[in-house]
């Protein structure tokens, strides 16, 4: 999946989901979109359907420290990566 | 420290209308709010009851994001009617966010649609290899998401209560914060309780051969409380919401006041779980009104329980009569909107001060034929004209709790 695609998948999310259009790349999104600890968890769980497999605790824990959508971009990359590298831990259906 | 509470505001989603003027045009054209029930596709296609008290019409929520992705249908009604209190009461933010404010509210289960949602993950779908449960999902569900939704949406800092308590939750929440401001604890209190359109309600109460069956193609004509011809409980939805606040200080802000509660009580049969219990009815009644420091004559006015069941109605008539014989007269609101479960003491406690302010007692709704084992008592058969200066609502629950709240006209 490219950045392109993820970034336009983030924005849907962020608009279906959060009801939060176009936010700026930089944007903080706790700060300027309310954008607080439940909606963190509920993205997370919207990464592992968009990746199609479990994120493990110590990724989730990661995910914590991010706070804008060009670094939730950078972060889906560093998944896609690690999993495309055969690191992915998929549960069958 | 004992001190006098008074209710200043209040405000409820009914299935006979959500405005004051609304609620008490169905009480006095004998209007009932009890449809066929919806279809859904869960246990509607299962359960021999066809009615629902419903909540037809459409409300304007106006709740922001941050609120509302933590609220299940349940928590939009107690919301809704917690904002419509607090505007109403005139009290101030800082008051609000003092501390001095505290929430009692209650459902009977949380909100059983999300409950619902959760399970659906589990057993089906394409989602249940990932995070199953939403991290909301538990807040919009929990049996306390109603109270906590309040104190989340108003930034209300003081003490939080949620009984649940089936249908005297709401009842035990006006009751519990009444003692906290009485006894010092609380300045006001937001008390209330709420119950979304649920089937899983009527199922249990269908299995166990509680619920109204005879008349699916007449919904207006049920329930029947004391009636000859009642043949169960209605379930319906709704919320009901009071604040209560010190008298002094509700005195001293210049606060509309709509009655003053003036005596409770809360007993447990310490038995049966679901049969009612005439004894602890009958003491329930005694407590409250030794509490309010008042004899049973003083009592104008009966908001019965009277879900309209066989046995229920009989017990509670019976109960009431010892206490009062023919004295106050007696109505039994389900009988316009079916049981509304948390919420229905709240809901019947507003419609008591609606009643004592406009000067009138609406009858029991499809009362026909009193059941002759129901006779006992003073049934209001037609539209009263009445000055009720004291009422009594009595509401009685499953695990045998029974309540009892006496209100006075200010």
């Amino acid at each position: 999946m490219t950045r392109d695609k993820i970034k336009s998948e983030i924005i849907r999310i962020f608009s279906e989901q959060f009801e939060i259009d176009n936010p700026g790349l930089d944007d903080d999104l706790r700060q300027v979109h309310e954008f607080d600890s439940i909606d963190a968890i509920e993205l997370l769980r919207e990464i592992e359907i968009l990746l199609g497999s479990e994120l493990t605790r110590a990724e989730k824990k990661n995910a914590m420290e991010i706070r804008t959508i060009n670094q939730i971009l950078d972060y889906i990359e560093g998944l896609a990566q690690s999993r495309a590298g055969g690191e992915t831990k998929t549960r069958p259906a | 420290m004992e001190r006098r509470v008074v209710i200043t505001a209040g405000s409820a989603i009914t299935p006979i209308g959500h405005s004051k003027d609304e609620i008490i045009r169905h009480l006095e054209e004998g209007i009932s709010g009890v449809q066929k029930m919806k279809k859904d596709d869960l246990l509607s296609g299962y359960i021999h009851s066809g009615v629902f008290g419903t909540v037809d019409y459409p409300i304007a929520y106006d709740f922001k994001r941050r609120y509302r992705k933590t609220m299940g249908p349940v928590s939009y009604y107690a919301c809704q009617v917690a904002k419509e209190v607090l505007e109403a009461s005139g009290l101030d933010t800082e008051f609000i966010t003092s501390g001095r404010l505290g929430v009692a509210f209650g459902s009977t289960h949380g909100s059983p649609s999300v409950q619902r949602e959760i399970y659906k993950s589990f057993f089906s779908g394409s989602r249940a290899s990932f995070s199953s449960i939403g991290a909301v999902d538990y807040l919009k569900s929990m049996v306390h998401t109603t109270a906590v939704n309040i104190t989340k949406m108003f930034g209300i800092t003081g003490r939080v209560f949620s009984s649940s308590t089936a249908c005297t939750t709401s009842s035990q929440s006006i009751g519990f914060g009444y003692e906290m401001i009485r006894f010092g604890r609380q300045d006001a209190m937001l008390c209330g309780g709420a119950d979304e359109y649920d089937t899983t309600t009527v199922a249990v109460f269908d299995n166990l051969l509680a619920c109204s069956t005879d008349y699916n193609d007449t919904p207006h004509l049920t329930p029947r409380p004391f009636d000859r011809q009642r043949d169960g409980l209605v379930v319906g939805e709704g919320a009901g919401a009071l604040l209560l606040e010190e008298y002094e200080f509700a005195k001293k802000r210049g606060a509309d006041i709509l009655g003053e509660i003036i005596g409770f009580s809360c007993t447990n049969n310490g038995g049966d779980l679901i049969l009612p219990n005439p004894d602890g009815i009958t003491a329930t009644i005694r407590q409250a009104l030794k509490d309010a420091a008042i004899s049973a004559d003083a009592v104008d006015f009966v908001s019965a329980h009277a879900t309209a069941t066989k046995m229920g109605d009989t017990i509670e008539a019976q109960a009431t009569g010892r206490v009062y014989a023919d004295g106050p007269v007696v109505t039994g609101l389900k009988s316009y909107m079916g049981h509304t479960m948390g919420s229905c003491g709240a809901i019947e406690t507003l419609i008591s001060l609606y009643m004592m302010e406009k000067g009138f007692i609406a009858p029991t709704l499809n009362l026909d034929e009193v059941d002759e084992r129901c006779a006992m008592i003073n049934h209001a058969r037609h539209l009263l004209e009445a000055d009720i200066r004291i009422a009594a609502i009595q509401n009685f629950a499953f695990g045998g709790v029974n309540t009892c709240l006496i209100i006075k006209k200010p």
